[in-house]
């Protein structure tokens, strides 16, 4: 690993500050779970390490039943996974982050450096797609909201500029009648995913579709929301012919890249399989 | 340049200074000498690193010394009460817990940041609990069985206390 | 057998309270003052000739103390364990005109930390030339393959061809009722110990050195060191400390040994050599592919008349302990069955890739995959129940391998049978609801190998047992624990012998100049061969201390005296005793202070090719297949093992266990993934190793108790055998769940539903026929 420099700002605004006078000589240290990887690989150099870690001020969960649910940057995985908040409103969320990575990568990693990191197989964007979450992102012009399934852009890119931060995960309070669900598939269990699928359904009184929502991991460069396979339900009562529709609609969206441990053919099967079990499921915990 | 950094390691406070690339395990080891948590792979995913950093474990490969700036550190040097074992280390000695013994500091840590957090875990929630922790000498069996063990026995311990 | 006090009792382990504490120290935690750090520079091509290494730059870097190459600052000595047959040796420490694979050391340098050595080795600067390469055995046979070795016994880079043949192969073929030949491919796995390679080395000056280092065989590191750095070999002391496992990947001479050597010589300072994990995998070993064929002949009734074995084995580019992989493969074939007609060809091929070498198993795990999975297929095609037909085709105690080995004890019969008792393996088999299913797998292994390839003039175990004046024992052996539980076997051993608790024994091992030499850990030799050098050596200090009692206590002659429980005592009269350490202290004064000392050693007579003893074993499987996905999840695990007589029981568990569980990461997830000779995927985050989620929840494992006569207390092996029947075992239990047979290693869940599809495709294709 290279030398740097480091700096901890005590609030989001020092922050900016020492990001929009470094610019690209900066980089921001959330958990460090992923980045000292990366700086230890020599796979990049910054000057100096900002880090946001410590920064209580954008370490919080809070819900109300009008906004719904804001969960700061800093959040460790591991605050998600116990808050009393999330299991109440949210119990898919702490599910899946009770599976993400290892004990000690919750521990100490954020929620937001999860998103940042934009790794395409990545647990946490497609459930937040699919609970129709917002990104808040601050920077030195101030802030600015944008859905989380326009926060990507490519492979460990994401829409922010050098100076600005994510500070703030926005999620609406689930309507009535909506079951979630979202599982992966691994070969090995702590793993990180192979491919994964989150799916949302809301009923309408008369059990017809009003929203659904899929979206997948490990399928595309960033997390593939696919509002395609998503329209085949609107208006619709939620059969197994109509999953098998939307499934195959999907499987067109994906574009898998094979590695060394699946092919691509298989991936886009095996994320199949996984919306077709994630509708079920869903629509299952509708009651 | 090197920077200070005040915390607190198995209840002693520590300031040293330290380069701001230097890692936990790299301060803990290389700087003030304890030998107790091992590198096995230096990137997060073999849990040999394993500390406690406020009661939870973190791979201390994986965290930036300075980052814990204000933090207690636990490592397996600060599990035994002098001479008096931690019911987990008693476990493990009787239960066949350890083979090589390069995971095992690590691997006691991991059990006790899931016993600070559940005292009476499950065999699968043990199981889920040392997904971060290789083994490659025991396939687990053995360290599951002493976990579970370890927290009947502290399960015992409050109970007489 | 309850008139043990030690031997199979519930004992906690030596070295646990150090372990559980973190003061247990390994190598890598050893630091001396003016400790330099040493790094190794590796070529990035796969087969290139080394036209010039420039080192000025590095030399002139501040910090840098030494920088060393082949050609300037070794010797250049071909070594490795195979002192016997020198045709072999052909790995030097650094490259010395040529690489042969992406990872070989080519330079390295001693520097004041670790940021200055990994500086210098980038301006270290190599011209190469490259050579074409080839990377797959049966290719780099082929004429006009590019050519890795050029030594004279090397023909299209086979390296070394093994065969043994007895019975009449051919003829018996004629005569079975049936003769079916499969093909199976084995991949390639690391050993991947937790505790990465690294060594330290100090000069003493005057041709003496001291090296710390993980190893499993400290005498041949002593004694090819010796031969590598052309010093004496009693002048180099190697000390090992705790190991952080090996599995086979630390019995040679390594690099990092040789190099924190010659640096620690050049700069006179200690040097620390230590691997990082990409390392590890990019310089380190592993276990060898195969492709296997089995030519098989058969009767009607199931016996198996006739079997002939060809395999083509991925050797790397070094031998390393290839051969013996190659031999021991063949040889495994056979086990744990009676085959009365049996052919063997291996040959050993060099490839542009890591050496591979001796791994849990030692070439069996690939032998029994494809035996497991054939008798499976031959149980299917007659319509017999596999366990059945391995019922009738296993060995018997007894048995004898022409010219090759003698069976003594064999437990293989009531190790299927309580296997299968266990599981309800009769309810289950064929029985389990579609997707799930149960396999067996059966095996046999040796208990210490009877090969002496480092040509050592020394026994293959010797012993030390020192009585002190108190009653408190010193044990000195040079056998290696490297965390199997050899060293608390060695105290059992004693303390039951002579009769003293556990806790006034004292184990003094892992040192080269106070230890007796001896072969190290591997092929599961140290408790039966360890066992029987301090068993003899217990026999001297007893006849001196019954000589001792004799006199004191009356007119019994020596051999009618026992040590139990603290005391001596006439046999036949135990009421009639004395204290242990009145008799010590008497028989001390009544011999002018002289120390009371016995000595041992072991060394096998007569006892075959292979190994003075061999263990068995029976494994059943459960399985559930995902036929969505192919996913493969083991429900349960039984194993029936047959080690003799159980001496640390807890042990034996747990060897069992872990022997499993790689032997399942073997089969499922763990594939060492080249492209061109550059390893893809040389991580822990990227090799897939299993983890505690993944076990199976339940696991059996039920010891078969024989008496082994070679054996110490009728003591054999316990702990490798169990890694070699793991993946024909799962193979078949996938088979019975899903109808797909996997020949093709490792069984991913792909090729189970690519698998899957065939199948259906066949079954659709056949109904379009009818
Ligand atoms: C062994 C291992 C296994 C893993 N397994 C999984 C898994 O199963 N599933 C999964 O989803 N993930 C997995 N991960 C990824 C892990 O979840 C993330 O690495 C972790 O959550 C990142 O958080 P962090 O705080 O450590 O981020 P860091 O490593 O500190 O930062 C990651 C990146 O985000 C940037 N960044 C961080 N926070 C912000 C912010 N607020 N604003 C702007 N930029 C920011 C950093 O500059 C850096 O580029 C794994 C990682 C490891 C090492």
């Amino acid at each position: 690993m290279r030398d740097f420099d480091y700096i901890a700002p005590k609030t989001v605004e020092e922050t900016i500050k020492v990001l929009s006078e470094y610019k690209d000589d900066a980089k921001i240290i959330a958990g460090g779970q992923s980045l000292l990887n990366i700086l230890k690989q020599d796979l990049m150099a910054p000057e100096i390490l900002v880090d946001i870690k410590n920064l209580s001020e954008l370490d919080y969960i809070t819900y109300d039943d009008k906004d719904g649910m804001k969960i700061g940057a800093t959040t460790t995985h591991h605050a998600v996974e116990t808050s009393p908040l999330v299991l109440e409103h949210y119990p898919i969320l702490a599910e899946m982050e009770h599976t993400l990575a290892f004990p000690q990568t919750r521990n100490w990693g954020t929620i937001g450096g999860n998103l940042c990191i934009q790794d395409p197989t990545g647990d946490v964007a497609p459930i937040l797609i699919a609970l129709k979450a917002t990104v808040k992102i601050v920077g030195p012009n101030g802030e600015r909201t944008l859905p989380m399934e326009d926060f990507s852009v490519d492979y460990y890119e994401t829409v922010l500029e050098e100076d600005e931060i994510l500070a703030e995960i926005q999620i609406p309070a689930v309507a009535p009648k909506t079951g979630i669900a979202y599982s992966k598939f691994r070969i090995v269990e702590g793993d990180a995913p192979i491919v994964g699928a989150a799916v949302a359904f809301t009923l309408n009184e008369d059990g017809t579709c009003a929203d659904a929502r899929i979206a997948t991991n490990g399928t595309a460069p960033i997390p593939l929301r696919i509002p395609d396979a998503e329209a085949v339900f609107k208006g619709k009562k939620i059969t197994d012919a109509l999953i098998e529709e939307a499934v195959e609609i999907a499987g067109e969206a994906m574009e898998c890249i094979p590695d060394i441990v699946a092919s691509d053919e298989y991936k886009k099967r095996v994320a199949k399989v996984y919306v077709k079990r994630m509708a079920k499921k869903a629509l299952s915990q509708i009651q | 340049m090197k920077k200070i950094l005040n915390f607190t390691l198995n209840g002693d406070p520590y300031e040293v200074a330290v380069k701001p690339k230097t890692t936990l395990i790299e301060l803990i080891r290389d700087e003030i000498g304890l030998t107790g948590p091992k590198v096995g792979c230096n990137a997060g995913a073999c849990g040999a690193c394993t500390v406690l950093v406020d009661g939870k474990a973190v791979d201390s490969c994986s965290v930036l010394a300075l980052q814990v700036e204000g933090h207690h550190v636990e490592t397996v040097e600060g599990l035994a009460d002098g001479e008096k074992l931690h019911p987990l280390q008693e476990a493990f000695l009787d239960d066949g817990g350890y083979q090589c013994g390069f995971c095992t500091p690590g691997m006691l840590m991991a059990a006790k940041s899931l016993l600070n957090e559940n005292p009476d875990p499950s065999i699968h929630e043990i199981r889920h609990g040392l997904s971060g922790n290789l083994c490659r000498c025991t396939g687990y069996v053995r360290i599951i069985d002493s976990i579970h063990d370890a927290a009947q026995r502290m399960k015992k311990e409050g109970g007489e206390s | 057998m309850s008139e043990f006090s030690v031997i199979g009792k519930p004992i906690r382990r030596i070295d646990g309270v150090e372990k559980v504490t973190g003061a247990a120290q390994y190598t890598t935690d050893i630091k001396l003052p003016g400790m330099l750090v040493g790094k190794m520079l590796r070529s990035p091509h796969p087969h290139a000739k080394i036209l010039n290494i420039d080192t000025h730059a590095a030399e002139k870097l501040p910090g840098v103390k030494a920088v060393i190459t082949g050609p300037r600052d070794t010797l250049g000595v071909k070594y490795s364990n195979w002192r016997r047959y020198p045709h072999l040796m052909d790995e030097t420490a650094l490259a010395m005109d040529r690489v042969r694979y992406i990872g070989e050391p080519v330079a390295a340098v001693a520097a004041i930390d670790n940021d200055v050595a990994e500086e210098a080795l980038s301006l270290i600067e190599v011209e190469y030339e490259i050579l074409p390469a080839v990377f797959d055995p049966l290719e780099a046979m082929k004429d006009g393959a590019p050519k890795i070795h050029e030594g004279p016994t090397v023909r299209n880079n086979v390296s070394e061809a093994r065969h043994f043949e007895f019975g009449n192969v051919d003829e018996a073929f004629k005569t079975c009722d049936y003769v079916r030949e499969d093909t199976f491919y084995l991949h390639s796995v690391v050993h991947a110990f937790i505790e990465p390679y690294n060594s330290v080395a100090r000069y003493e000056g005057d041709g003496h050195l001291t090296l710390w280092t993980t190893t499993q065989t400290p005498y041949y590191i002593q004694t090819l060191l010796a031969m590598a750095l052309g010093l004496k070999e009693g002048n180099i002391r190697i000390i090992k400390p705790h190991v952080g496992g090996g599995f086979g990947g630390k019995m040679e001479l390594f690099s990092d040994q040789v190099v924190a050597s010659i640096l620690s010589m050049k700069t006179g300072k200690p040097v620390k050599v230590e691997l990082t994990r990409e390392e590890c995998f990019e310089g380190g070993r592993r276990r060898h592919p195969m492709y296997y064929t089995l030519k098989t002949g058969y009767m009607k009734d199931g016996r198996i008349i006739a079997k002939e074995a060809k395999l083509y084995t991925d050797g790397g580019a070094y031998n390393a302990m290839g051969p013996t992989s190659l031999y021991l493969s063949g040889f495994f074939q056979m086990f744990p069955y009676n085959i009365p007609n049996y052919r063997y060809d291996g040959f050993h091929v060099y490839t542009n890739k890591i050496p591979a070498t001796a791994m849990r198993g030692f070439g069996g795990p690939q032998a029994e995959f494809t035996c497991d999975s054939q008798i499976d297929m031959i149980a299917e095609h007659l319509g017999m129940d596999p366990a059945e037909i391995r019922l009738k085709n296993r060995m018997e105690p007894g048995h004898v391998i022409p010219g090759l080995a003698k069976v003594e004890s064999c437990g293989i019969k009531e190790c299927i049978e309580r296997a299968m008792e266990s599981t309800g393996w009769k309810e289950k088999k064929g029985k389990l609801p579609k997707g799930r299913g149960i396999g067996m797998g059966c095996y046999g292994f040796m208990s210490g190998g009877v090969f002496n390839w480092i040509n050592s003039p020394y026994a293959y175990s010797g012993a030390m047992v020192r009585v002190n004046v108190d009653g408190t024992v010193n044990v000195y052996i040079g056998s290696a624990e490297i965390g199997q539980g050899s060293d608390t076997v060695a105290a059992q051993i004693v303390a039951e012998k002579l009769g003293v608790p556990m806790s006034d024994i004292n184990v003094i091992r892992g040192d080269t100049h106070t230890c007796p030499p001896d072969l190290g850990a591997w092929g599961s030799r140290q408790t039966l061969m360890v066992g029987n050098a301090l068993i003899m050596a217990c026999d001297q200090v007893l006849e001196k201390l019954y000589k001792t009692a004799a006199a004191l206590m009356g007119p019994n002659v020596v051999y009618d005296y026992a040590a139990k429980d603290g005391r001596i005592f006439i046999k036949e009269r135990p009421e009639r005793g004395l204290d242990f350490v009145e008799v010590v202290k008497a028989a001390i004064r009544a011999d002018e202070g002289n120390q009371i000392i016995g000595r041992g050693y072991y060394t096998p007579h007569d006892k075959g090719m292979v190994s003075p003893a061999y263990s068995f074993g029976a494994q059943v499987a459960e399985v559930e297949v995902d036929e969505e996905t192919g996913k493969v999840t083991l429900l349960q695990v039984t194993t029936a093992h047959d080690c003799g007589q159980v001496i640390n029981e807890l042990g034996v568990e747990g060897q069992l266990e872990g022997a499993f569980v790689m032997g399942q990461g073997y089969t499922l997830s763990e594939n060492l993934v080249t492209d061109q000779g550059k390893i893809l995927n040389p991580s822990f985050v990227d090799y897939k190793l299993m983890r505690a989620p993944d076990v199976p929840e339940n696991f059996t494992s039920l010891m078969v108790e024989t008496y082994e006569p070679e054996g110490p207390f009728g003591a054999k092996e316990a702990g490798e055998g169990l890694t070699n029947p793991n993946a024909g075992c799962i193979a078949n239990a996938i088979y019975d769940a899903i109808g797909v047979r996997i020949t093709d290693m490792p069984i991913t869940p792909e090729k189970i539903l690519k698998a899957l599809d065939e199948k259906k495709k066949k079954r659709q294709k056949d109904k379009r026929n009818e």
